[in-house]
């Protein structure tokens, strides 16, 4: 009974290792301390039941009950009796509980804070995990199937996180299942009873047996595998458009060491989760005086990593009560500047950021909690959450004609704008093709509405929620060459081209404008979730640019940003505010007003004419080749089989001597000659000979014919006349066949005959018509002779690749053994 | 069997057809005597050819020592026979020098041994130490009496019978006696019409006593002459080695079988496939002699012989698992071959 304690103790102790890599998916320990109570409880429970020698499911109830008073007591919702009895009061909560679970794995990035939902689930999760290795290793003795639930647990950081997961937790997770594993054979050796050396010495239970080195070197060697050759992989991950995680999170390190509210949106994961939301919900309400607002906006991404576009956590310390600084640019010509007042109220948004336009300049009903980023133009709080807020705050909506900003330089080389916002990983291939996209264009203004243009429809540019994964290894590249995407792709593959031409740019989520039912008041749902690129222009500042197709999300043209698709564009006009687009106008009203839904639209013509026809049904040209290929690779073995038929057809079969040069005729005749064309016909008869037998003895394997390796020719060809009942002409020609091989074998002198090609198709005749259906066709297609000598070269391969490794390692071993390096020399 | 050093010479061998009625006529002339046992009797003839010496066991009333005698009338040289009996003495086999008052000197008088063909007929009677007296003999074909070595004539050829059912008064041959023995035949049962005609032709008088010799020493020294002159391939002899390393690698063999047991095996190879008119050895013809030729010599393990396993089953089983080589390597027909029986 201790042992298998001991057992249960380690399969406890496994299912934390095998937990530890959820590190990567919250910020503090906090889950561990709870899974280390629900482990030890679950554990306890079945270790002093166990005691009692009870019915063998008994242990595993109670570890169920145990998880679900533990589950009580850690989140407890106050109805409880005793604080531990559950109440259909807890379960509610529970399932309140998971219901929250369910949102914040939808709507926050890793790693995540502490959040009761989050932390109830992985609970549960481990507990339930608990129970199922125990059930595995202690009832039904098979601690290998521990290994499912374990790399349950070890999926869910590898499906949470975008980029890679951190090799020790795996590792640690590993060693817990190996550790289990070693634990548990230990123990079934030992059922066995005491061991014993040779020498009759007793064996320790622990000391492992000459067999366990190689079981150790197995495991060492697959965990090692199992870390490195993902890492050889080419991986895909290499600057990923549609991937930013939080900049203080890319590890566990990072995510356990800052504390405070370390939580952040992926806002990327947000966007393109409920962007594919079946469901429709109101997210945000917000009511402004503004007759055509543009975009609300809650994150910016402007680090680029190789990983990506990567949201910064905001910063800057100015408190949001206070007045905030106002727009960069100056009123004048060209930029007309108006305030505004909006007031916002939160349905659905939990993040720590609050919503707002750009340029804002005061608000009210904010605590001192929130802060303004003046970077970002973010109101941001390390405390709050967004959740259920109302605030309003003042705002000025800033517009630009087109001559005004082409009037904008470039900034200095030493700007701190300018050197943080232009840093972009350099791809030969997004080069060149930006060479091509902005050649000819001098100012920077120039310059981007190039880049902008260059996204449309005309371009081959089509929106879809759905994304081509390509083959380039870089999703920007994919990108541009797929031409497919959605906001995500539109606005950081804009960011990032204009970046790369030397202009500071970002890309910034919020909402498009969404929809007015009364007037002032905008419904924004989380369809209306979106991504835009934001350029900086000296004197002007931050100025947006949405390249993704208006229609498709509802988005606000603008007069220095046009939409591209439209064909007819009116550039060149000033800005006075009668020329800026008409809110609510016809267009804007195809746009902003029943699309909310953008995939309602997604094939219907657009209110401009300028149609985004369906991805045509690609001609399944791969498939076609794929099937045809696989056809080809299973008649491989016929041809080769025919083949070799072919070449061993004894008429076939050409003395080299002879054909080669008619060496013999040019001698001087003598009896020297004859001795030599005598040997030479002789060699030619053997090879024939050897060459029927061997197409004979295939032709047997091929049909499944009985095959004794200990056979002579002889006994070979009266055993197959005898098996395969051949008639009296099959029987003659396999004896023939018989004789002939046993002559060039054994004889002085070869069996000279002229019949051997009839009579190899008489044998192989008369067998085919002793055999079903079914073997012929699998002679005909899969014969057996190629495949087994197949294999055998396989095998033999193996066998000398193996030979060759041990011999370098033995060799390496010689030359590294520590003992060399001990005094003493060799010894 | 060392070189053999033999008085008189060979003789040059015979042309095919007349070996084979020269052979033919001794087979036939066995068989009017002994029916319904063709193969026994080429396989004695061939031990003959095979300059080899023959041990007949089998229980007592199936012809072994007729088998011998009629083998032993049917060609026109010396026979002797001994009957071995518990007093019998070496000196009765090898012979002995006794004092020859004209010539005032010892002189030898040659044994039962000094003969073309000896028939030792109950050979296990004798003790060991007049078994002893044949191993000289039988091995190197010479008699030393006091210090002469007196060489044997060719052929010469020691035809044994023992029973082996009856244990009381019998000493076993001793393993180096057994091993002398080329092979070891057993004649079995005659078949029902067999023994009918048996029962015609034995009826009135022995049938032996009329045979006729149809050969004599001359035809049959040329005979093994033609018998050496038979082609043993590379594979050939391979496979005979093959055959004897197996029984001494064998796991359920004590003792396996002697590098004189290799030579022998090759040897009757020949003779049989001289016998069946080939001028060349197959691996079939060593097939077929396994047992006979190696199954006396080899001593299996205690589990064995617990197992009830005899030493003819465990040397036919050996045959059956050894693969057959070839004198091919790799021919270029065939670059991958594996699956090949003959190819090792």
């Amino acid at each position: 009974m201790t042992q298998r304690r001991h057992v249960t103790l380690v399969a406890a102790a496994a299912t934390l290792l095998a937990a530890l890599p959820l590190t990567s998916v919250f910020a503090t320990w906090t889950w561990f301390v709870d899974a280390l109570i629900v482990v030890i409880t679950t554990t306890g429970v079945a270790l002093v039941v166990r005691n009692l020698r009870v019915a063998s499911w008994i242990p595993t109830a109670a570890m169920a009950l145990a998880l679900l008073f533990v589950l009580t007591w850690v989140f407890h919702s106050g109805h409880e009796l005793l604080g531990l009895i559950p109440t259909p009061k807890t379960f509610a909560h529970f399932n309140e509980l998971l219901v929250s679970a369910g949102t914040d794995m939808r709507d926050q990035g890793v790693p995540v804070a502490d959040r009761q939902g989050l932390l109830f689930l992985s609970t549960l999760g481990i507990g339930a995990v608990a129970i199922v290795i125990d059930l595995f290793t202690m009832v039904l003795r098979r601690p290998a199937l521990a290994g499912l639930p374990m790399l349950a647990i070890y999926s869910v950081p590898v499906a949470v996180r975008e980029d890679s997961v951190n090799v020790l937790p795996f590792a640690a997770g590993a060693a817990g299942f190996l550790w289990l594993m070693a634990t548990d054979n230990v123990h079934r050796v030992r059922r066995f009873g005491r061991r014993f050396t040779g020498d009759g010495r007793d064996v320790s239970a622990w000391e492992p047996s000459p067999l366990a080195a190689a079981g150790r070197r197995l495991a060492l060697v697959g965990v090692v595998i199992a870390v490195t050759v993902p890492m050889a992989v080419p991986g895909s991950n290499a600057g990923l458009l549609d991937r930013f995680g939080p900049t203080d999170g890319s590890g566990i390190g990072n995510g356990l060491g800052r504390g405070g509210n370390g939580a952040s949106v992926d806002l990327y994961a947000v966007l393109s989760g409920e962007l594919n939301n079946n469901r429709t919900f109101d997210m945000v309400k917000v009511q402004t005086n503004d007759p055509n607002p543009y975009y609300l906006r809650f994150g910016v991404a402007d680090e680029v990593t190789p990983a990506g576009f990567r949201n910064r956590r905001p910063g800057g310390g100015l408190a949001a009560t206070a007045n905030l600084p106002g727009p960069t640019a100056q009123q004048g010509p060209g930029v007309a500047l108006r305030p505004y007042h909006a007031q916002v109220q939160i349905v659905a948004l939990n993040m720590n950021t609050l919503p707002v336009y750009l340029q804002p300049t005061r608000t009210s009903s904010l605590d001192s909690s929130w802060f303004y980023d003046r970077n970002d133009q973010l109101i941001y709080s390390r405390q709050s959450s967004s959740r259920d807020k109302k605030y309003g705050f003042d705002y000025v909506r800033a517009e630009y004609s087109p001559e005004a900003l082409r009037e904008a330089g470039a900034l200095n080389a030493d700007d701190p704008i300018q050197r943080q916002y232009t840093a972009v990983p350099r791809i030969p291939e997004v080069e060149r093709r930006l060479a091509q996209i902005i050649s000819g264009k001098f100012t920077p203004y120039d310059k981007v509405r190039a880049i902008h243009s260059y996204f449309s429809a005309n371009n081959g540019f089509r929106y879809s929620l759905e994304t081509k994964s390509g083959t380039s290894g870089s999703a920007i590249v994919d990108f541009l060459n797929n031409k497919q995407g959605f906001c995500e792709q539109y606005s950081a593959a804009m960011a990032w081209l204009v970046r790369a031409a030397g202009i500071p740019a970002r890309v910034a989520f919020g909402f498009s404008r969404g929809n007015s039912q009364s007037g002032d008041t905008w419904t924004l749902t989380n369809r209306n979730l979106h991504a835009w690129t934001e350029v900086y222009f000296e004197r002007f500042g931050w100025v947006p640019f949405d390249a993704t197709p208006a229609t498709f999300v509802g988005g606000v043209d603008s007069a220095w940003a046009p939409d591209p698709n439209r064909p007819a564009d009116v550039p060149g006009a000033t800005a006075p505010r009668d020329d800026l687009p008409i809110p609510g106008g016809p267009d804007q009203a195809a746009a902003a007003g029943p699309t909310s839904d953008p995939r309602q639209d997604r094939f219907g013509p657009d209110g401009n004419g300028a149609t985004v026809t369906p991805p045509a049904s690609p001609v399944p040209i791969p498939t076609t080749l794929g099937v045809l290929a696989a056809l080809a690779l299973l008649l491989v073995p016929a041809l080769w089989r025919a083949l070799l038929r072919r070449r061993r057809r004894p008429d076939r079969i050409a003395d080299p001597r002879v054909t080669g040069a008619s060496a013999p005729a040019t001698r001087s005749a003598g009896g020297a000659d004859l001795v030599v064309a005598d040997d030479a016909a002789a060699g030619l008869a053997r090879r024939r000979a050897h060459a029927a037998w061997d197409e004979l003895i295939d032709t047997m394997v091929d049909y499944r014919l009985p095959l004794d390796l200990a056979s002579t020719p002889r006994a070979t060809s009266e055993h197959l006349v005898k098996t395969a009942a051949l008639d009296e002409w099959a029987a003659t020609g396999a004896r023939l066949l018989g004789q002939a091989e046993e002559r060039a074998r054994y004889a002085r002198q070869p069996l000279r005959s002229d019949d051997l090609t009839g009579s190899l198709r008489a044998v192989r005749d008369a067998i085919r018509q002793r055999v079903s259906w079914r073997t012929r066709l699998r002679a005909a297609f899969l014969p057996a002779s190629v495949l087994s000598r197949w294999r055998a070269a396989a095998g033999e391969a193996t066998t000398r690749l193996t030979v060759a490794v041990s011999e370098r390692r033995d060799s390496l071993v010689r030359v590294l053994h520590p003992r060399r390096l001990l005094p003493g020399g060799r010894r | 069997m060392t070189t053999q050093r033999t008085q008189d010479d060979l003789g040059r061998p015979l042309p095919p057809s007349e070996f084979r009625a020269a052979t033919e006529a001794i087979v036939a002339n066995i068989e009017r005597v002994i029916e319904g046992k063709t193969a026994t009797i080429r396989l004695a003839l061939a031990v003959m050819l095979a300059e080899g010496h023959l041990l007949i066991e089998d229980v007592p009333g199936v012809g072994k020592t007729k088998l011998a005698k009629s083998l032993a009338r049917s060609i026109d040289c010396s026979v002797r026979r001994i009957q071995f009996t518990p007093d019998l003495l070496p000196s009765d086999v090898t012979g002995v020098s006794v004092y020859n008052q004209e010539v005032r000197d010892f002189e030898f008088k040659p044994g039962a041994v000094f003969a073309n063909i000896v028939v030792g007929d109950e050979i296990n009677r004798a003790s060991p130490k007049t078994q002893s007296a044949l191993l000289e003999c039988m091995e190197e074909r010479q008699v030393t009496v006091d210090g002469v070595t007196y060489p044997l004539q060719t052929p010469f050829m020691v035809v044994a019978t023992q029973n082996p059912i009856e244990m009381e008064g019998t000493y076993p041959l001793p393993e180096a006696q057994r091993d002398r023995f080329t092979a070891r035949i057993a004649m079995g049962y005659p078949d029902a019409k067999s023994e009918l005609a048996m029962l015609d032709g034995h009826g009135a008088e022995d049938p032996v006593l009329d045979l006729l010799p149809v050969s004599d020493a001359g035809t049959v020294r040329r005979l093994i002459a033609t018998v050496r002159e038979v082609h043993a391939a590379d594979a050939v002899r391979q496979y005979a080695v093959n055959l004897v390393t197996a029984t001494r690698e064998s796991p359920d063999l004590r003792l396996g079988a002697s590098p004189r047991a290799t030579l022998q095996l090759l040897r009757t190879g020949r003779a049989v496939a001289a016998l069946d008119g080939r001028d060349y050895v197959l691996p079939d013809d060593l097939q077929s002699l396994a047992v006979p030729v190696l199954a006396h010599r080899i001593i299996p393990t205690a589990e064995s012989q617990l197992s009830r396993r005899t030493t003819d089953a465990i040397v036919a089983d050996i045959v059956r698992r050894l693969p057959v080589p070839t004198d091919r390597h790799r021919s270029p027909y065939d670059t991958r071959g594996q699956y090949d029986p003959g190819r090792r």
